[in-house]
C-alpha cells in the first residue's frame, strides 16, 4: 500500500511559475470526430494520439505499432500471429478496442487480435489509459484503443498510394483516397499484406515454419449535409485474414486460421442550438474457421453477428457545461461448433457530464447501468477531473468502477461452458501530472487497479475445464511518457519515449501474473533535414513469468530484450500536388534471439522497403 | 552448466564402472535417473523429474539438464524397452528415445507420427497409438517402429481415439478412449497378419492391465462431460477380458454418478481413484469395493501409480509446478510431497 501511495504522489511537489493557463479556445477545424467523447468528456484522463503521420510512418501492424509507441505491453504468438495486450498489467481482453466509438472486441474471446488491425485504415489511433467501461462497455479495465476514422468536410483531393517489400516475402500494397466538400466526404482504402514468415529462429537451424499469412483490408467511410442542421454518416470496415498458425520450438503445426470481421455503421447527427441528437445503427459480424491441418476440409468454426443502436443524445449548456446521455441496445447471435446458437441481449443507460466552472478546474461525473439476458445488471460510474494549475503544470485524476462480462466461450463453450458466471469488476483510481512545453511534453502517471471476480478457465473435480469465477488482482504502477521536438534551421528532431513499471499480482498468492513485465520502455527518435530522414525505435521488455508461481528459468520465465529499428527515408520530391517518398527499414538490427510468447522465437535481423506516392 | 557437467561426468564415471563391475559387491547405478521414480509432466513446457527411490536427490526437468534442449509438447507418456526410454509428445509428433539411466538422447522419431500417444513393445518392433488429426475421426492407426533404425516402417488403420497399447503374445490390446470425442471399444490386432477384432466395453476405455490371472483388466470412465449441453452420462465400469478367447468376462458397473478417473494395478489389485479416493479392488473379487483405502487431499489428480503398498498421484497444474504426493497405503498416510513439472501426468520406476 505504502508503494501505491508513493506511486500516486510521486513528483506532485514540483512547482512551476504561478500563472493560470489561458483557456485555449480550440478552433474548430472542418474535421468532425467519430466519437466525440473521447475530447468532450474525458478532462481526467490520459489519452495519447498517435497522428495520421505517425500512422503512416510506422509498421502497419497495430501490435508493433504500439509495442514501440505507446506503454503497453504485447505478446504474440510469434510474428504476425495472435496478439494480445496487457494494459497497465491486466489481462488479454481487459483491453477494449473502439472502432469509431463502438466497442468490438470479439464476443466469443472478449479481445482483439492486434494482428488483424491495419493501422493504414485510420485516420488516428487513441491511447486512452485506465478504466472506461462507462463511455465503452464491458473489456474497458486496463485502458481502450480507439481507432478513428474522422471525416473531413472541406475541399480536398488526395490519394496515397502505398507499397512495400520485405523479408520473408512480406509484400503490402495499399491505397487511400480521400475526396470532400463542405458538405460531403469520402474515404475509400484498400490494403492487402501477404508475407511467408518463414524467419530463421536465431541460435537454431531452425525456421518459422507454417507462419505463413496473408490479409485484406477495407474502408468506406462517408458523410453529407442532408441540410445544415443534419449530417449522414456511414462506415464500414472489413477484414479478411488467413493465417497458418505457426509452430514453436517444441512442436510444429499444420493449423490454419481464417478469420473475417465486418464493421457497419450509419448514423445520424442532427445538431440544433445547444442540442445535438445521433442515432447510430451498427452491425458487427465476427467469424473465424480453424483447421487443426490446414491440408483437410475439416474445420472448427465460430462466428457473432451484432445488431446494435445507439441514441445519445447531447447538451451544450455553454462552453463550461454539457451533458449526454446514451441508450444502447445490442443483440449477439453466435453460431458455432463449439456452442448451440447463444443470444445475449444488452441494453444499457449511461449519463456524462462536463463541466468547467473555472480556468483552474475541470470535471466529470459518469454513470451506466447495465442490462443483459443473463440477468447481470453491472452498474459502473466514473468521475474524473483536471487542475491546470500551472501555466504549464496540469494534475489528471480519475476513479472509476468497471467490468467484463462473461464471453460466449465463458458462458456456452461445450464443454465446460458455465452459465453461473459474474462479471469480473474493477475498482480503480489514477492520477496524472502533465508538464507542458511548448517543445517538451512530460506525463507521469500512477495508478491502482482492483479486479475481483476474475474469469479463469481451471480442470473441475472431473477433469473437465472449466471457467469460474476466481481471484482477485492488484495492479499499480507508474507511467511516464516524453514527447519533445526541436528545430534548429532546417534541422528537426522528435524524441518520444515511454516507461512503465508495473506490478501485477494475485492477491491470493502475492505473485506477479504470467506474461506482466514489471519493467517496459521505448524510445523513438528521428530526425529530418531537408528530403532526409533518419529515424530509431527502441524497445525495451523486462522478464516475465510464463508460469503462476514466478519461477526464474527457461521453465518458468522469459529473459528481458531489447530490439532496435533503424530507418530512413528520403523524399523525392514534394509539391503541392504530388508527392514521392521512399522508406527503408532496418528491424531488429541487433539481431536480438528474443520471445515474448515462450518458445515461439521472434524475428530475426529483417528489412522493410515502402514507397510511398501521394497524388 | 555444472548440472550439465556433473551428469557428464557421471555419465562417464559410469561407463568406466561399467567395465568393472563384475568384482561383485554392491551394484553401481546405471546412471544419475536410476533407483528413482520419474514424474512425465505434459508441460507446456513438457518436462521430466526424477526423485531417487530415498527421497534424498530430487531433480526437475532431467531432459534438459542432459541435452541442453526442451522436449516437445505435450508430453503424453513414457515407454521404457531395456536400457531406453521412449519419451512420446504427442502435439510435436515426437517420440525421443534416451537411455533411460542417464537421460542422455540417443535418437528422435519425427516421420509418420501424428497426435502419437502411448507406445508398446513387441518382437523388437514398437507399437505406437496415434490419434491423426483430433478433429478427424477416420484417421487413426497404430504405427509400428523398427526398433533398431528408430523409423515407422507400417501403419495399421484403426477406429478412434486409441489410447493405451498392451501385448500379450503376439496381440496388441488398444483402447479407444476417444480422443476429442468418446469411444467404447478394445481393438485387438494380431500381429502376424496385422487383422484387427474389437471388443465392445463401456464408454471410455483407458488405463489397461494385465492382472494376476492373465486377464486384462479395463478402467472405463463413462460419459462423464456433465457441461455438455446434450449430456447423457453412461455407466463406468471395470472390465475383465479373457485374453485367450479376446471376449468379456465380466463387467463391473459403477452406479450412476459415479466415474472412476485413474487406474492402477500392483501385485494382486487394482487400484482406482474416484473422487480424490483411492479404491482397492482384488482380482478374484467380482463385487466393487464399497469403501476406499486412501483419501487423497483435495487436489486434481491426474496421474495414479501404485508400487509396494505405496500410491503416487500427482496433483496437476498447468499454470504452475505441479506436485507429486506419496502415500503409504499400509497406514493411508501422506509420506512425502515433492514439486515436480508443470501438467505432471505419468508415474514411472525407474
Amino acid at each position: 500500500m505504502k508503494q501505491i501511495i508513493t506511486f500516486l504522489i510521486l513528483g506532485l511537489s514540483v512547482c512551476n511559475d504561478l500563472q493560470a493557463q489561458v483557456d485555449g479556445v480550440q478552433k474548430l477545424e472542418a474535421v468532425i470526430l467519430s466519437d466525440s467523447k473521447l475530447k468532450n468528456y474525458a478532462s481526467g484522463v490520459k489519452i495519447e494520439k498517435l497522428t495520421d503521420s505517425i500512422l503512416r510512418n510506422n509498421a502497419i501492424s497495430l501490435t508493433n505499432l504500439l509495442a514501440f509507441n505507446s506503454n503497453i505491453y504485447f505478446k504474440e504468438n510469434g510474428a504476425g500471429m495472435v496478439s494480445s495486450p496487457s494494459f497497465r498489467g491486466t489481462t488479454a481482453s481487459q483491453t477494449a478496442v473502439v472502432w469509431n466509438g463502438i466497442n468490438i472486441n470479439s464476443q466469443l474471446n472478449g479481445q482483439t487480435d492486434f494482428n488483424t488491425i491495419n493501422t493504414s485504415n485510420y485516420s488516428s489511433i487513441d491511447i486512452r489509459s485506465g478504466g472506461g467501461s462507462v463511455q465503452y462497455g464491458s473489456g474497458s479495465i486496463g485502458g481502450s484503443i480507439h481507432l478513428n476514422n474522422d471525416l473531413k468536410f472541406n475541399n480536398h483531393s488526395e490519394t496515397r498510394l502505398k507499397t512495400g517489400y520485405g523479408s520473408y516475402n512480406l509484400k503490402n500494397i495499399g491505397f487511400n483516397s480521400s475526396i470532400g466538400s463542405k458538405a460531403w466526404t469520402v474515404n475509400l482504402g484498400v490494403d492487402y499484406v501477404d508475407s511467408d514468415n518463414d524467419y530463421k529462429y536465431l541460435g537454431t537451424n531452425k525456421i518459422n515454419e507454417n507462419g505463413e499469412f496473408h490479409n485484406l483490408n477495407m474502408n468506406v467511410n462517408l458523410g453529407v449535409f442532408i441540410s445544415n442542421k443534419d449530417i449522414l454518416k456511414l462506415y464500414h470496415q472489413s477484414y479478411m485474414g488467413e493465417r497458418h498458425f505457426s509452430g514453436t520450438l517444441v512442436g510444429p503445426s499444420r493449423a490454419k486460421y481464417e478469420d473475417e470481421n465486418f464493421k457497419s455503421m450509419i448514423e445520424w447527427a442532427r445538431t440544433t442550438g445547444k442540442f445535438r441528437s445521433q442515432l447510430k445503427v451498427v452491425h458487427l459480424h465476427e467469424m473465424f474457421k480453424y483447421f487443426e491441418n490446414k491440408d483437410k476440409e475439416n474445420y472448427s468454426l465460430g462466428k457473432v453477428n451484432t445488431i446494435l443502436v445507439n441514441h445519445n443524445f447531447n447538451v451544450r449548456f455553454n462552453e463550461k457545461l454539457q451533458f449526454k446521455t446514451i441508450l444502447e441496445y445490442s443483440n449477439s447471435k453466435g453460431n458455432g461448433d463449439s456452442f448451440k446458437e447463444p443470444v445475449r441481449n444488452m441494453f444499457s443507460t449511461t449519463v456524462l457530464l462536463n463541466h468547467k466552472p473555472n480556468n483552474l478546474l475541470g470535471y466529470g461525473v459518469n454513470l451506466r447501468q447495465d442490462f443483459t439476458t443473463g440477468g447481470e445488471r453491472p452498474f459502473v460510474f466514473s468521475v474524473d477531473a483536471v487542475f491546470d494549475l500551472f501555466e504549464h503544470y496540469q494534475i489528471q485524476i480519475n476513479g472509476s468502477k468497471n467490468y467484463r462480462i462473461p464471453t460466449f466461450n465463458d458462458l456456452y463453450w461445450q464443454p465446460g461452458g458455465n452459465l453461473d458466471l459474474v462479471p469480473e469488476s474493477s475498482y480503480q483510481i489514477d492520477l496524472g501530472q502533465n508538464f507542458n512545453y511548448p517543445n517538451f511534453n512530460v506525463k507521469l502517471n500512477g495508478y491502482y487497479i482492483n479486479t475481483k471476480d476474475m474469469i479463469q478457465w481451471q480442470p473441475n473435480i472431473t477433469g473437465l475445464w472449466s471457467p469460474i469465477n476466481i481471484g482477485e488482482v492488484a495492479s499499480y504502477g507508474a507511467e511516464l511518457e516524453v514527447k519533445s521536438h526541436y528545430t534548429i534551421n532546417k534541422h528537426q528532431f522528435n524524441i518520444s519515449g515511454h516507461y512503465s513499471y508495473t506490478v501485477s499480482e494475485d492477491l491470493e498468492t502475492n505473485k506477479q501474473l504470467i506474461y506482466v513485465p514489471f519493467h517496459k520502455g521505448n524510445l523513438a527518435m528521428a530526425y529530418n533535414y531537408k528530403a532526409v530522414t533518419v529515424f530509431y525505435q527502441h524497445m525495451f521488455n523486462g522478464d516475465v513469468f510464463t508460469t503462476a508461481d514466478n519461477l526464474k528459468g527457461r521453465f518458468g520465465s522469459l529473459k528481458s530484450y531489447d530490439v532496435g529499428n533503424l530507418g530512413c527515408r528520403y523524399t523525392f520530391f514534394k509539391n503541392t500536388k504530388n508527392e514521392l517518398e521512399a522508406e527503408v527499414v532496418l528491424k531488429n538490427i541487433f539481431n536480438e534471439i528474443y520471445e515474448n510468447v515462450a518458445f515461439r522465437p521472434m524475428p530475426n535481423r529483417n528489412f522493410n522497403i515502402q514507397i510511398n506516392y501521394k497524388l | 552448466m555444472k548440472k550439465i557437467i556433473l551428469s557428464l561426468l557421471s555419465v562417464s564415471l559410469f561407463v568406466f564402472s561399467c567395465s568393472n563391475d563384475d568384482d561383485g559387491g554392491e551394484q553401481l547405478p546405471l546412471g544419475d535417473y536410476d533407483n528413482g521414480i520419474l514424474v512425465s509432466a505434459e508441460g507446456g513446457p513438457a518436462s521430466v523429474s526424477y526423485i531417487s527411490d530415498d527421497y534424498k536427490t530430487v531433480e526437475n526437468e532431467i531432459y534438459y539438464n542432459v541435452n541442453t534442449e526442451n522436449l516437445g509438447v505435450y508430453l503424453q507418456s513414457v515407454g521404457f524397452n531395456g536400457d531406453l526410454a521412449y519419451i512420446i509428445s504427442d502435439n510435436a509428433n515426437t517420440i525421443t528415445v534416451v537411455n533411460r539411466y542417464t537421460f542422455v538422447k540417443q535418437a528422435e522419431i519425427k516421420t509418420g507420427l501424428i497426435t502419437p500417444r502411448y507406445i508398446t513393445f513387441l518382437n523388437g518392433r514398437g507399437y505406437v497409438t496415434n490419434w491423426g488429426d483430433g478433429t478427424d475421426t477416420t484417421d487413426d492407426f497404430i504405427a509400428e517402429i523398427d526398433l533398431t533404425t528408430n523409423t515407422v516402417t507400417g501403419t495399421v488403420d484403426i477406429a478412434e481415439g486409441p489410447e493405451r497399447i498392451l501385448a500379450k503374445d503376439d496381440r496388441l490390446y488398444i483402447s479407444h478412449k476417444g480422443g476429442y470425442n468418446i469411444n467404447n471399444i478394445i481393438s485387438v490386432i494380431d500381429t502376424s497378419d496385422n487383422s484387427v477384432e474389437t471388443i465392445t466395453v463401456n464408454d471410455a476405455p483407458d488405463e489397461m492391465a494385465l492382472d494376476s490371472n492373465g486377464n486384462l483388466v479395463v478402467l472405463c470412465s463413462g460419459d462423464n462431460r456433465t457441461l455438455k449441453s446434450d449430456f447423457v452420462e453412461t455407466a463406468a465400469s471395470i472390465t475383465r477380458i479373457n485374453t485367450a478367447t479376446d471376449a468379456v468376462i465380466e463387467t463391473l458397473e459403477f452406479d450412476a454418478g459415479m466415474h472412476p478417473s485413474q487406474m492402477a494395478h500392483d501385485n494382486n489389485e487394482v487400484y482406482y481413484a474416484m473422487s480424490n479416493k483411492i479404491y482397492e479392488l482384488n482380482d478374484d473379487a467380482s463385487d466393487l469395493p464399497i469403501t476406499s483405502v486412501l483419501d487423497v487431499a483435495d487436489i486434481n489428480l491426474y496421474g495414479l501409480s501404485v508400487n509396494n503398498n505405496k500410491v503416487y498421484v500427482t496433483n496437476a497444474s498447468f499454470t504452475e509446478q505441479s506436485e507429486l504426493l506419496i502415500y503409504d497405503l499400509t497406514n493411508a498416510s501422506l509420506l512425502e510431497t515433492f514439486n515436480v513439472g508443470l501438467g505432471a501426468s505419468k508415474i514411472y520406476f525407474n
